[in-house]
């Protein structure tokens, strides 16, 4: 009996762990969009499910702000990444990531630094919105987070053969049918590709299909191939939730503002390693 | 029997503390002891409205009279924003709290934010799962 009820009580325990990290990561995902559970304090912008998904529209037309959301951790392109090759499993080895199972103290996300978080990195922000402000030839994200832009070129050319290597690399964008195909080519290696400190290198390129499946819903389909990092392409998906109550606002990285939490509060918190 | 209930309703506690804070925030989450709250009177000394992290300075005097300044950190604006409706002048210097924190595991004045109760309400409530943010 007593056994019964101890092991009773873990399962029941897990089972709500389990559930909390479920919610934990529906409300990152969807932060600006849902009430938290012991919350509902100034969240004007809440809403219930949407009544708006069945509107018409028109699906080559992006233009708004969007949430996104997967089903990955935050901050992380997919809860599972695939191999790395000897090259890449030794810039992991070496990162040092303030997030997930291998957090430290202090560690050496370049993002401490206020470094570009780059692309796809920047995609997968979870709290933060993204405008699409699209034009006959080309379409333009603004990421809220880090306050970056990215441009898609809609106008036919092709992706360059020699490209300058970028921390948002060079995309061009066309359609076929109502799925717009984006390839970004370009990249330097001095981001991280997750805030577990996955690398790339700049060899990496990434094919996305971008689909708007109703008013209120944009689909997007990754495949990040990069041989010199990974043994296999690394699919992943997102997301993307119309949000137009939701602000942008102006989350900038200033090297000053972080210096001053990393003086005033990661470092005399943190216990030196 | 009575110990062994209380180790595992400890042990289901502990389970949902980890599970709640492991979507907490970016470059500091480690260093606080999530299985400890600390609740102190306070009055702000400091609102830092900003980018990487929200965090809150505020004097504590101690039982000898002496005033010792703690910070407590909590998510990103936008999170503060979307989720408990905080702006930049949710608080303000001079600003009488009673605030609870998870401590910072190596004891210096320095915890994550848990809770702040502002002249009688609630102004943020994180005891139950911990902040997040965006990275």
């Amino acid at each position: 009996m007593r056994n019964y009820l101890a092991g009773s009580i873990i399962v029941l325990a897990a089972i709500l762990a389990l559930s909390t990290v479920a919610r934990a990561q529906t409300d990152e995902g969807q932060a600006g969009q849902q009430p938290a559970a012991n919350r509902g304090r100034g969240r004007a912008q809440a809403s219930a499910p949407s009544s708006t998904a069945s509107l018409p529209f028109d699906p080559h037309d992006f233009s708004g702000v969007w949430m996104g959301r997967s089903e990955a951790p935050i901050g992380r392109l997919s809860s599972k990444a695939p191999a790395m090759t000897p090259w890449a499993q030794a810039r992991y080895d070496a990162a040092k990531p303030g997030l997930g199972p291998r957090a430290q103290p202090l560690g050496n996300d370049p993002m401490m630094l206020c470094d570009p978080v780059g692309y796809p990195r920047i995609a997968h922000g979870g709290a933060y919105p993204m405008e699409f402000v699209q034009t006959k030839d080309r379409l333009i994200e603004f990421f809220d987070y880090f306050y970056v832009h990215r441009t898609i070129y809609l106008d036919g050319r092709p992706l360059p053969t020699d490209p300058e290597p970028t921390w948002y690399g060079y995309s061009v964008g066309h359609w076929e049918g109502n799925t717009l195909i984006v390839e970004t080519t370009g990249f330097n290696d001095r981001s991280w590709l997750d805030t577990d400190g996955h690398p790339h290198s700049d060899q990496m390129q990434i094919e996305e299909r971008f689909q708007r499946v109703d008013h209120d819903t944009i689909e997007a389909k990754m495949t990040v191939t990069d041989p010199k990092a990974y043994t296999a392409p690394w699919v992943t998906a997102v997301t993307w939730k119309l949000s137009p109550k939701q602000k942008m606002r102006e989350d900038i990285c200033a090297p000053s503002d972080e210096l001053k939490y990393k003086q005033e509060m990661r470092e005399p918190a943190a216990e030196k390693k | 029997m009575k110990n062994k209930l209380s180790i595992c309703f400890g042990l289901a506690a502990a389970l949902l503390m980890i599970s709640s804070l492991t979507f907490a925030h970016h470059g500091s989450i480690v260093s606080y002891d999530i299985t400890k709250i600390v609740t102190m009177e306070g009055t702000v000394t400091e609102f830092q409205w900003r980018n990487p992290h929200v965090y809150v300075m505020y004097d504590v005097k101690g039982a000898q009279g002496n005033v010792v300044n703690w910070g407590a950190e909590t998510h990103s604006p936008i999170v503060c924003e979307n989720q408990d409706g905080w702006s930049k002048s949710t608080l303000k210097p001079g600003d009488k709290i009673t605030i609870s924190v998870f401590p910072s595991k190596i004891g210096t004045a320095r915890g994550l934010l848990a809770k702040i109760v502002l002249n009688g309400k609630v102004i943020i409530d994180d005891t139950g799962r911990g902040p997040q943010a965006g990275q």
